[in-house]
């Protein structure tokens, strides 16, 4: 009984087994694949553009809910994704093995003699001069400088030759490629991560864990930070008149974990800095003001403030808008309520002045010309300390005012005030403006697998595409002082170019072995005209 | 000579390309109609001067910009469809020696410097940060080839699908009538100076169609026409796409994100890897097999213009 069912289930994975091995599954794999892709790339994608499927979501409650559920908002990363790229590698090494085999075979065993040469689909007879034995063994020289693999009949004065492996072992190099390939990149996944940091000018980063905003998409088999360090002296942005951004460069000193300088860097986009195994790219950059509050005289905070943007509603440049940041004080306001600084720069002031004008529309402001903070004071309570943004439903409204570069305005009433002057003690000040570069940080080891196997792809392409395999045959019989000189062969792929060099090897052989150059018994040719590989007439 | 000046020129040049296009596709599908051998000389000069013209066009572009010139839409469009021009005349008129397919490849460049004139027209201007790169040379210039070679393989197939109607059908009306007549012997077949439109491919297609001047090649003829044009365009796109992932590895910090771009280049790649796959190892081919070749080159259009046009990703600046 036991036997019985070990059998079934034996039989079931063969059939299974046999089933992947056919490289029908595998098209249909690959075809799935690609449908796949279709709709990862029609519908937005979770890892690229999130808030695209946020609005999805919104707008079309019902799809938005049935496709998340389906992974189709994260197709490259759902389960059934990777089911079907798994079982398209298992089913191509199941392809590849045998056929890997049956070339390793095919290498060591000489070729096949063959009888009836003249049944082949090409073939010629020459007489020549020189005796049977003499005559084969020119023809193997020729054979051998064609590079042939050439094999000598034992029994009688006979050759079999073949050329043309390059086209399989290209071909199996290109197919095993892909799983060097999954190899790659399934490692540089597992012990690579990706991250952004952000660092104003003046200020050093050092590569740990806690030092990256927001997630790090980590490998599970991520080992360690390196404690490289990242000293940013310049950020320069440059644009065309036309507003065209033309070049973004960080100048950057990479330092040693210990501190010291280990080289000078201009990292811009297209030219990231490599060190010890960090990729460090130019990714984005923003203003960030010197700010300075002092409370009753005392200094409560000082340091550049890093600040972002708002979207740019539709029909607005997004270097037309405002840059926003908050200095948020605990405990700093009235009766021991919080205070929150609310700041939004101007890097060209000019841009708003402009906007003061009725029915002004909005201008990019793309370098640096008398820049000015709108701020807004606030008490009450603040909650998230980490934001960017206040919830001003919990915050009244103290004061607010403008201040400019190397200014200072009272915090009270949000006047300017002079050089010197102290107004009621607690004053803002905006002693200088500073921008801050955005680096993507990313390791990922994978990286020269997958170009060894991207290498192994193309080289094995071209033969597996162009090669082709043929076999030729050569036999002598004595005829007179000379002999009669058979040459039989086929080609399985390129047939008409085969025609061709079956033609000049015949009259190659002819002439090594002392014959006319004209084929004595006649050249026959016969009706084959298939012109593809395995291609046949078609029948209506 | 002044960018503008250059840009002038690049302008002009354009639009004479265009329209020597234009007249060369009518010329062309003239001499299929009346089979002329006079039309297919002047049409053939009409299309050289549309080549030279829009070579002048692009040079030029290069020369107003000051960078290469395949930066955006407009000037990859013009660059595909001289090189689409340019395959028809030199690989399919000159080594494969079949003139009926010229006339559909004039139109394909037409239409793509139409479109390109129309909706993706901008002056000439520097490059963005993300495109100043040497690999915007090797991967651009690899997905051009790539592209026209495809295209025209695409532009095979759709002839080898429509003559191949046309034989069954006459197969089908012979059979149902008379025996078929005997060939005449009009035709040296041996002799190399006969282009292969008019040379029959075996034995029985000189039974089944008699003596008739043929100026579209067999079915057979177009189907492995096809195929090889495809084989020679998928290792060059295979590259494109290669050198695209070493690129964003460079500008990106990663060889593969399945941007829109890179999902369709991918989608494309794999239908074209399905076509090989039929025709060089099941055996498939005919019919079924330009089917797959068909899906291929509307996977490559949707590659060119949906994804740039209508998909937001890392490539739409490239518009």
């Amino acid at each position: 009984m036991s036997s019985s069912q070990s059998l079934t289930l034996r039989q079931s994975v063969a059939i299974v087994w046999r089933t992947l091995r056919s490289m029908r599954t595998a098209l249909i794999l690959l075809l799935m694949i690609g449908l796949a892709s279709v709709a990862g790339s029609l519908l937005p994608q979770w890892p690229n553009t999130p808030e695209r499927v946020l609005q999805y979501r919104a707008d079309h409650p019902f799809w938005g809910t049935f496709f998340d559920r389906a992974g189709l908002f994260d197709v490259f990363g759902s389960w059934w994704f990777v089911l079907l790229v798994t079982l398209l590698f298992v089913s191509l090494v199941a392809c590849l093995v045998p056929r890997t085999r049956a070339l390793w075979r095919n290498v060591r065993t000489p070729p096949m003699q063959a009888r009836e040469i003249d049944a082949f689909p090409r073939y010629a007879e020459v007489a020549v001069a020189a005796g049977p034995d003499a005559a084969i063994e020119a023809a193997r020289r020729t054979l051998r400088r064609r590079r042939f693999r050439v094999a000598r009949d034992p029994d009688r004065p006979a050759l079999a030759a073949e050329k043309g492996l390059a086209r399989e072992v290209g071909s199996l190099a290109f197919h095993w490629a892909f799983i060097l390939l999954l190899a790659g990149v399934i490692y540089g996944k597992g012990t690579g991560f990706s991250g952004l940091i952000a660092v104003v000018e003046g200020q050093t980063w050092v590569d740990a864990e806690a030092n990256y905003d927001g997630t790090i998409r980590a490998g599970r088999f991520f080992d360690d930070f390196t404690g490289i360090g990242l000293h940013v002296k310049d950020f320069r942005s440059d644009f065309a008149n036309t507003g065209q951004p033309m070049d973004f460069v960080s100048e950057v000193d990479l330092l040693q974990p210990d501190g010291s300088l280990l080289r000078e860097e201009s990292i811009r986009v297209n030219h990231p800095a490599k060190v010890e195994g960090l990729w460090i790219y130019q990714s984005s950059f923003g203003w960030a003001p010197v700010v300075e509050v002092t409370v009753d005289g005392e200094v409560v905070s000082s340091g550049p403030v890093v600040m972002d943007r708002d979207p740019a509603p539709e029909g607005v440049v997004e270097f037309a808008m405002p840059w926003r940041g908050v200095v948020k004080l605990p405990g700093a306001g009235a009766g021991g309520l919080d205070r929150a600084i609310e700041l939004e720069l101007w890097p060209d002031s000019r841009a708003f002045a402009a906007l003061l004008e009725p029915g002004a529309v909005p201008q990019a402001m793309l370098v640096e010309f008398d820049p000015i903070i709108r701020f807004t004071v606030w008490e009450g309570v603040i909650g998230d300390l980490a934001t960017n943004r206040l919830d001003s439903t919990v915050l009244d409204e103290v004061s607010s005012g403008i201040v400019g570069a190397e200014r200072t305005a009272d915090l009270a009433d949000g006047a300017a005030l002079a050089v010197g002057e102290e107004g009621s003690g607690s004053t803002i000040s905006f002693p200088e403006l500073r921008q801050y570069s955005v680096f993507q940080v990313a390791r990922d080891p994978g990286v020269p697998l997958v170009l060894a196997a991207a290498i192994l792809i193309l080289v094995g392409l071209l033969p597996a595409l162009y090669g082709s395999r043929r076999k030729v045959w050569v036999r002598a019989d004595p005829d007179g002082d000379g002999s009669t000189m058979r040459v039989g062969g086929f080609a399985l792929q390129r047939k008409p170019q085969f025609e061709d060099e079956f033609a000049r090897l015949v009259d190659a052989l002819s002439s090594a072995a002392g014959g006319a150059s004209v084929p004595g018994r006649g050249d026959r040719e016969r009706e084959d005209r298939e012109p593809e590989d395995r291609e046949r007439v078609q029948t209506p | 000579m002044t960018d503008l000046q250059w840009a002038r020129i690049s302008n002009d040049a354009f639009n004479v390309a265009l329209f020597a296009y234009l007249a060369a596709m009518v010329g062309y599908f003239v001499f299929l109609a009346f089979k002329r051998e006079a039309i297919w000389q002047v049409s053939r000069a009409v299309a050289v001067v549309g080549v030279a013209a829009n070579l002048v066009s692009i040079v030029a572009r290069g020369l107003a910009a000051d960078r290469v010139p395949w930066g955006n839409m407009y000037e990859y469009s013009s660059l595909l469809a001289l090189l689409v021009v340019v395959g028809a005349l030199v690989v399919v008129e000159g080594v494969y020696r079949v003139r009926s397919l010229t006339g559909f490849a004039l139109m394909f460049s037409v239409l793509t410097l139409a479109v390109a004139v129309s909706f993706l027209y901008v002056g000439p201007g520097p490059l963005v940060p993300a495109l100043n790169s040497y690999w915007i040379k090797i991967h651009v210039q690899a997905a051009i080839w790539g592209s026209s070679l495809f295209a025209l393989g695409g532009i095979a197939t759709i002839a080898y699908l429509v003559v191949d109607r046309s034989e069954r059908r006459r197969l089908e009306s012979m059979s149902a009538q008379t025996p078929p007549p005997i060939m005449g012997g009009a035709i040296d077949l041996d002799d190399p100076d006969v282009p292969a439109d008019l040379v029959p491919d075996s034995a029985e297609d000189a039974e089944t169609r008699p003596a008739t001047r043929r100026l579209v090649p067999s079915a057979a003829g177009l189907d492995r026409l096809a195929y090889r044009i495809i084989a020679v365009a998928f290792p060059i796109w295979t590259f494109a796409v290669i050198a695209g992932a070493i690129w964003a590895q460079e500008a990106w910090g990663r060889y593969w994100g399945w941007d829109p771009k890179e999902t369709w280049s991918f989608i494309t790649w794999v239908i074209f890897a399905g076509y090989l796959h039929a025709r060089a190892t099941s055996g498939w081919k005919g019919r079924r097999a330009a089917v797959i070749a068909l899906v291929g080159f509307v996977s490559l259009l949707i590659t060119y213009y949906a994804v740039n046009l209508w998909i937001v990703g890392l490539h739409s600046y490239a518009k």
